[in-house]
C-alpha cells in the first residue's frame, strides 16, 4: 500500500512551509492579475498567495530554465609573467533542491518526456541531471477535462502518475496526497500530515469522474507511421500552416519542447569574462536552422511546423517509443491564430485514400 | 503508445516508478566511437599554435589542448568533428582534418561564413580557444578493408577527405587502389595546395585535381567534379566512393556515381547542419529522427535515402 | 560648482562628428571648466542616433543621455538633424511611459564654434541630473501588478453585426475569386466561440467565411507575404488601417489588393471572454442578439454584452468602416466625435514614474520572449530578420531579465512609431496578457500631438511622419538651456 496523506485546504500553507524547509525552493502557481490574467510558477515564500489553477506556463523551467549559465569564462594573467595567459572555465550547474507544487499531470509527464533525451540519450546532460535529481513533483490531478486538453490521446490522463512523485487529488474537505515514487513516499513520511487512507476511495471517485468527463480519444496507435508518411506531402503542410505566424507561443508554452540555443554573452576573453548561456529556442523561427552560408533546410513555416509535428508524433516516438506531447493543449489555447495540433495529427491519420481527394479539393 | 478512452481504462492503478527509470534507452544504438569524457558542454582549453592561410576565405588552424595529459590521451577516428569555441562569440563545428596518428596537434580548416568563423579567422598563434571533441561518428574505414576507395573532395569539403585519405594511406596494405579527385572553383580556391605535389607523387595514391574554369598555368583537369568523375570512370566493383563538398556538388556527384554503377550503400558522404549542442539534444540538426551531430556527420547514400528529404 | 562635487553620475553623450564634437573640442581648447560626468560617443550625425541607443543606455544603467548635433539647416548631410529632431522628440515623449524620467534625456544643437554653449549645455544638463540623482533601475523596482479598468463608453454603438450584408459580401467574393490568389478572412476555429483566419481559394471556402465579434485576428498581417500576387482581403475598420499603412510604406501594391469591407460593430476581448467561460469540455452553442452573444458551455449560459466585453481598442475606435475599400457593403456605423484614452494607456497615465517602472518590472517578468507580439503585428515586416534575433548588431542578449524583455518592447514600439495603427494584435497575441499596447499607444498619441493629429493608416497618399520632416517644426519647441 502506498503512502497516503491528507491535507485540508487551510492546511496547505503549513504544508508548503514544511516543503520549503532546509532551503528547498517550492514552486507554486501564482496568478498574475491582468486584463488577461495568467498563472505562472514562482518561488513560494511564507504568506505568498498561490493558486491551484492550471498554470499558463508549465513548470518546465524547474528543470530547463528559460535561460541558464552553462559556463563562466574569463581570462587571467599570471601576475609574475603577464605574457602567460590562462583560460578559466567554470561549469558548476545551478541546482537548488526544488519541489514543484500543484502542477498538472500533463506538466509532470513533460518531465518524463524531457528525461529521455537529456538523461538517456548518447550523452547525459549534467545541468539537467543536477536539477532533475533535486526535483520532487507534487501533481494536482485534474477534476475535469477542458476543450483544449487531450492528455488522454497521448497516453496520459487527468490523474496520470507519470513524472510525478506525489499525486494530490481534491476531495470534499481537502486534498488526498498519494506517494508515487520512493522520493514522494519519503517526503510525505517526513511531513506531519495525517493519514489519508480512509479518504482515498473519495479521491479515486474524483479521478474516475474526471476521466468520465473526457470526450473519447481517437485511436492514435499508428500515428507515428502515418505522420511520417505525410512528410513529403508539401501541399498538406502548406495547407495546415497557412495561418501560422511563426512565433514561439506553441513551443515556449509546451511542457515537452526542449529545443535550445547556446550563446556567449558578456565580454569576450577578459579579466571580467562572460557567460555561455543556454536559453530556450524555438523551432518555429526561421533563424533556428539558418546556416552561416545562408542555406536553411527549414526555410518555410510549413517545413518548420512539419518538423515540430513530426518530432512530437513521429520521430521522438521512433527514438523513444512514446509521443513527445502530453496533450496539455497550451499550444492550442495560446496560439494567436488558433492553430490546433490535434487537427493536423488527425488529418495525418485520415486514410491515405483521402489524401488525393483532399489535395484535389485544395 | 496506448491511447486510452475514458470508458475503457483509467490509470488509477498507480505503479511504483523508479526515478529516473533505468530501462529507458533509445530505440536505435549509436555506432561505437571515441566520445568526449565529462561534461559534454565544457570545452577543453586549447592554444592555437599555428595558422595557415589557405585561400582568401579559408584558414587552417592547429590547436593543442592545454592539458598535456588530455592531449596525449586524445583519441578520435577520421571523420569525427570538434566544436571550436571563441569565447565571447560562440562555437562552430569543424571536422578534425589531421589524421588520428598526428598526436602533436589537432587541425581544423575553417571557411569564413558567419560570426564564429570570422572570429576564428582573426585568431593568432598563442590565442586561447575551447575545443569540444571528438563528436559525431566517423568513416567506417575498418569495414572498407580489402576494398578500393575513390575519394572526392569539393572545395572546403576536402577537409574531411584529407583526414580519411591520410589515415588510409598509413595502412595502404589493407586496401586496394586509393584514388582522389579534388576539385575547386579555381586554383586560388584550393586549400592544401602546398600538399598537392606530395599527393601527386605518392605512389599509393592516384590523385586528380580539377578546377571549374581554365586558368593560366593550371596543368591539371578543367571541368566540374561530376564530369571529371565520368571521365575517370572509377570501377564500382568492390569500391567505396567517399565524397564531401557543397550540397549542389554532392547532388550531381551522386548522380554521376550512380550512373557509373555505384550502389547507394557504397557511396559515403558527410553532412553539415547548423549545430549548437553537438550531443543530439538541441533540435537543430535533425533529419527526421536522426541527428547529424551524433548519428552523423558520416552517412551512406543509402541511409540518407531512408531519411526524410530535408537536407 | 556644485556638480563637480560628490559622486559622478553616468551620463552618455552622442555627439555629431561635424558640429557638437567640435564644439566640445572648442570648449576644451578654451579650457572651459566642465563637469566630468559625461562620456562622449562620437557619431557621424545626430541622424545616426537610433532612439534605441538612448533607451539601451538608460535601461542599462545610464543616469542620463545627451544627444547633440548641428543646428537645424547646418547638417553636414543637409537633413540628418531634421530627421533626428522628430525621432528624438518622439523618444522624449515615449520614455515616461516606460517609467523613465524624460528629464534624463535631452537633445540639443551645438556648433563647432560654440565652445561656450557646449560648456553651458553640459553644465546645465549635468546639474539637472545631479538634482535628479542616480536613475532608478528596473530591477530594483518592486514588481507591481495593476489591471486596466475596462468600464468604458464607446464612441459608437457596439453590436454583433449579425444583420450585416454578409451574403452580398460572399457573392462579391465568389465573383472576384477567379482573379485572385485567395481572399483572406475568418472562419470558425476550434469551436463557435473562437474564430481564426481563413484563406478562401474556392467558392466552397466562401461558405466558411464568418462575420461578427469573434473575428479578432487582423488579416492584414498576411498581406506582405503575398506581395506581387493578386489577393483579396476582408477587413474590419481597424484592419483596413493596417492595409492603408502597408500601402503608405509601399510594402504592398494597391493594384494587387482587393479590399472587401463590412462595417464593424466591435470585436470581443477574448481574454476576458475565455476567463469568464473558464475551463469547459464542450461548447454547446453560441447565440447572437443585437447587443451581445450568449455562449453556452457545459450546460451553463454566459452572456457577453458587447458594451462590456469589447476589446479595449473598440471603445475609442473612430473608423468602424474601412477607410479604404474596393467593395463595400452594409450600412456605415455612426461615430460620435470625441476621444477616448485607451484603457491600457489610461492605466499607465494614472501612475507615477516609479509605479510605471514597478509595473513594467512586474509585467515583463512573465514574458517568455515567444515573440507572438512581434509576429502578430501586421507592420512588423522584417519577419525573419528582426534585430532582436541578430548577433551583429548585438542589440539583445539571450538573458531572460525583465530589462531585456522590456527593451524588446521598446524596440517594437519605436520601430512602429508613426506606423502603428493601434490594431492591438501584439497585446491580443500575448499568451501571458502583458498590456504592451500601451507603449505603442503612447507613441501614437505623441505623434498625433506633434504632427497635427496625424494617425497612421488613414490615407494611402500620406507620408508617415518619421519618414519626413519640416524645416520649421510647428509643435517641436527648441529648448533654450537657460
Amino acid at each position: 500500500m502506498s503512502t497516503i496523506r491528507f491535507v485540508t485546504g487551510d492546511g496547505l500553507p503549513a504544508f508548503l512551509t514544511f516543503l520549503a524547509r532546509n532551503g528547498r525552493r517550492v514552486l507554486v502557481p501564482v496568478e498574475k492579475p491582468a486584463v488577461k490574467s495568467s498563472t505562472v510558477f514562482e518561488t513560494w515564500s511564507e504568506g505568498k498567495p498561490f493558486s491551484l489553477q492550471k498554470a499558463t506556463v508549465p513548470a518546465k523551467s524547474a528543470v530547463l530554465p528559460q535561460c541558464e549559465t552553462l559556463i563562466r569564462y574569463k581570462k587571467s594573467k599570471n601576475p609574475d609573467n603577464p605574457s602567460e595567459v590562462s583560460l578559466n572555465l567554470d561549469d558548476t550547474p545551478e541546482a537548488t533542491p526544488t519541489v514543484v507544487f500543484a502542477c498538472r499531470p500533463c506538466d509532470a509527464r513533460g518531465y518524463a518526456v524531457l528525461d529521455r533525451p537529456f538523461l538517456h540519450g548518447p550523452y547525459a546532460d549534467p545541468y539537467y541531471r543536477a536539477r532533475r535529481e533535486a526535483l520532487t513533483v507534487i501533481t494536482l490531478t485534474c477534476s475535469k477535462g477542458c476543450d483544449t486538453c487531450f492528455c488522454h490521446w497521448t497516453g496520459g490522463g487527468p490523474s496520470s502518475p507519470e513524472g510525478s512523485d506525489v499525486l494530490m487529488t481534491a476531495v470534499d474537505d481537502g486534498y488526498v496526497l498519494q506517494a508515487i515514487t520512493t522520493a514522494g513516499k519519503e517526503l510525505l513520511n517526513a511531513s506531519s500530515l495525517p493519514d489519508g487512507a480512509e479518504r482515498f476511495p473519495l479521491a479515486e471517485e474524483a479521478r474516475k469522474r474526471a476521466w468520465a468527463s473526457l470526450a473519447p480519444a481517437p485511436d492514435l496507435k499508428d500515428v507515428p507511421q502515418k505522420v511520417a508518411s505525410r512528410f513529403s506531402d508539401m501541399p498538406f503542410w502548406l495547407h495546415w500552416t497557412e495561418r501560422c505566424l511563426s512565433c514561439g507561443a506553441c513551443t515556449y508554452f509546451c511542457p515537452t519542447c526542449y529545443c535550445f540555443t547556446i550563446t556567449d554573452e558578456g565580454e569576450a576573453m577578459s579579466a571580467r569574462g562572460g557567460r555561455r548561456l543556454r536559453s530556450w529556442d524555438n523551432c518555429m523561427s526561421a533563424l533556428f536552422t539558418r546556416e552561416a552560408s545562408g542555406h536553411n533546410p527549414r526555410l518555410s513555416k510549413a517545413q518548420r511546423m512539419r518538423n515540430r509535428v513530426s518530432h512530437k508524433y513521429a520521430t521522438y516516438p521512433e527514438n523513444w517509443g512514446t509521443f513527445s506531447c502530453s496533450g496539455c493543449g497550451r499550444c492550442i489555447g495560446n496560439c494567436p491564430v488558433g492553430l490546433d495540433i490535434r487537427e493536423i495529427v488527425l488529418a495525418c491519420v485520415r486514410h491515405s485514400s483521402d489524401i488525393a481527394q483532399e489535395t484535389q479539393e485544395r | 503508445m496506448a491511447s486510452k478512452t475514458s470508458s475503457s481504462s483509467t490509470d488509477l492503478q498507480t505503479r511504483q516508478i523508479s526515478k529516473p527509470a533505468t530501462d529507458i534507452s533509445m530505440r536505435h544504438t549509436l555506432s561505437p566511437r571515441p566520445m568526449m569524457p565529462g561534461n559534454p558542454y565544457l570545452p577543453m582549453p586549447a592554444t592555437v599554435t599555428e595558422i595557415i592561410p589557405e585561400t582568401a576565405n579559408i584558414k587552417t588552424l592547429r590547436v593543442v589542448l592545454e592539458d598535456d595529459e588530455r592531449m596525449r590521451d586524445f583519441k578520435f577516428q577520421p571523420g569525427q568533428v570538434g566544436q571550436i569555441s571563441v569565447f565571447g562569440v560562440g562555437e562552430a563545428t569543424f571536422v578534425i582534418n589531421s589524421p588520428p596518428s598526428q598526436k602533436a596537434y589537432l587541425q581544423f580548416s575553417v571557411m569564413r561564413a558567419g560570426e564564429v568563423t570570422a572570429a576564428i579567422h582573426k585568431l593568432s598563434p598563442g590565442d586561447k580557444v575551447g575545443v569540444r571533441a571528438p563528436l559525431g561518428n566517423h568513416f567506417p574505414w575498418q569495414e572498407w578493408k580489402g576494398k578500393s576507395l575513390f575519394l572526392v573532395g569539393g572545395g572546403i569539403g576536402m577537409a574531411p577527405i584529407r583526414t580519411i585519405m591520410l589515415h588510409l594511406l598509413e595502412q595502404k596494405g589493407d586496401y586496394g587502389k586509393i584514388s582522389l579527385l579534388y576539385g575547386a572553383r579555381s586554383p586560388r580556391d584550393m586549400a592544401y595546395a602546398y600538399e598537392m605535389p606530395a599527393w601527386l607523387d605518392n605512389p599509393d595514391l592516384d590523385a586528380t585535381f580539377c578546377i571549374d574554369q581554365p586558368f593560366d598555368g593550371w596543368s591539371h583537369k578543367v571541368g566540374l567534379i561530376p564530369n571529371i568523375l565520368l571521365e575517370l570512370k572509377p570501377n564500382p566493383q568492390n569500391c567505396v566512393a567517399v565524397l564531401c563538398g557543397p550540397p549542389i556538388m554532392i547532388k550531381f556527384t551522386v548522380q554521376a556515381l550512380e550512373k557509373l554503377g555505384f550502389p547507394p550503400e557504397s557511396i559515403v558522404t558527410t553532412l553539415e547542419k547548423r549545430m549548437k549542442c553537438g550531443i543530439g539534444i538541441c533540435g537543430r540538426c535533425n533529419i527526421g529522427g536522426r541527428y547529424v551531430c551524433v548519428d552523423g556527420p558520416v552517412f551512406t547514400w543509402k541511409q540518407l535515402q531512408e531519411l526524410p528529404p530535408e537536407i | 560648482m556644485s556638480v563637480l562635487e560628490g559622486k559622478e553620475l553616468r551620463i552618455v553623450g552622442f555627439l555629431c562628428n561635424w558640429c557638437s564634437y567640435g564644439g566640445a573640442d572648442t570648449a576644451g581648447v578654451a579650457r572651459a571648466t566642465q563637469p566630468t560626468d559625461l562620456r562622449i560617443i562620437r557619431v557621424p550625425c545626430s541622424g545616426r542616433v537610433d532612439p534605441l541607443f538612448v533607451v539601451r543606455a538608460l535601461l542599462n544603467g545610464a543616469d542620463g543621455v545627451l544627444v547633440s548635433g548641428c543646428h537645424p539647416r547646418d547638417c553636414h548631410y543637409s537633413s540628418g538633424n531634421f530627421y533626428a529632431r522628430r525621432r528624438l522628440e518622439i523618444l522624449k515623449q515615449f520614455l515616461p511611459v516606460l517609467g523613465i524620467d524624460d528629464r534624463r534625456f535631452e537633445y540639443t544643437w551645438v556648433s563647432a564654434a560654440e565652445g561656450q554653449r557646449w560648456q553651458h549645455v553640459v553644465t546645465t544638463f549635468t546639474e539637472r541630473l545631479h538634482n535628479l540623482g542616480p536613475a532608478p533601475q528596473l530591477e530594483d523596482a518592486a514588481p507591481l501588478l495593476k489591471v486596466a479598468d475596462m468600464v468604458l463608453t464607446a464612441l459608437r454603438p457596439l453590436g454583433t453585426g449579425q444583420n450585416t450584408a454578409l451574403d452580398e459580401l460572399k457573392a462579391a467574393i465568389v465573383k472576384k475569386l477567379p482573379e485572385l490568389e485567395c481572399v483572406i478572412g475568418w472562419q470558425q476555429g476550434r469551436d463557435a466561440a473562437h474564430h481564426v483566419p481563413l484563406f478562401i481559394r474556392t467558392p466552397d471556402d466562401v461558405n466558411k467565411l464568418t462575420w461578427g465579434p469573434f473575428n479578432v485576428n487582423n488579416p492584414a498581417v498576411y498581406l506582405p507575404t503575398f506581395k506581387g500576387k493578386k489577393v483579396g482581403i476582408v477587413v474590419k475598420g481597424c484592419d483596413a488601417r493596417s492595409v492603408v499603412e502597408l500601402l503608405q510604406e509601399h510594402l504592398i501594391n494597391r493594384e494587387d489588393v482587393t479590399i472587401f469591407s463590412l462595417p464593424c460593430e466591435g470585436t470581443l476581448d477574448m481574454a476576458r471572454v475565455d476567463q469568464t467561460l473558464g475551463r469547459y469540455t464542450n461548447l454547446d452553442k453560441v447565440e447572437y442578439d443585437e447587443a451581445g452573444v450568449t455562449i453556452t458551455a457545459d450546460g451553463t449560459a454566459h452572456r457577453f454584452c458587447m458594451a462590456d466585453f469589447a476589446q479595449g481598442k473598440c471603445y475609442g475606435c473612430s473608423t468602424p468602416s474601412a477607410v479604404l475599400a474596393d467593395e463595400r457593403f452594409g450600412t456605415p456605423v455612426q461615430v460620435t466625435p470625441g476621444e477616448i484614452t485607451p484603457p491600457e494607456l489610461a492605466l499607465l497615465d494614472a501612475m507615477s514614474l516609479e509605479e510605471r517602472l514597478s509595473f513594467w518590472h512586474g509585467q515583463m517578468e512573465r514574458c517568455l520572449r515567444c515573440y507572438a507580439c512581434r509576429n502578430a503585428c501586421p507592420l512588423c515586416v522584417c519577419r525573419d530578420y528582426c534585430v532582436s534575433d541578430s548577433r551583429d548588431p548585438h542589440w539583445m542578449t539571450q538573458e531572460d531579465t525583465p530589462r531585456e524583455k522590456l527593451f524588446f518592447q521598446a524596440i517594437h514600439a519605436l520601430h512602429l512609431a508613426g506606423r502603428c495603427t493601434g490594431c492591438g494584435e501584439c497585446q491580443r497575441a500575448c499568451p501571458v496578457g502583458i498590456p504592451i499596447l500601451a507603449l505603442r499607444q503612447q507613441i501614437a498619441r505623441a505623434v498625433g500631438q506633434l504632427f497635427h493629429g496625424y494617425a497612421a493608416g488613414m490615407n494611402p497618399e500620406e507620408v508617415p511622419p518619421l519618414l519626413g520632416y519640416e524645416v520649421v517644426e510647428e509643435n517641436i519647441q527648441e529648448r533654450d538651456w537657460k
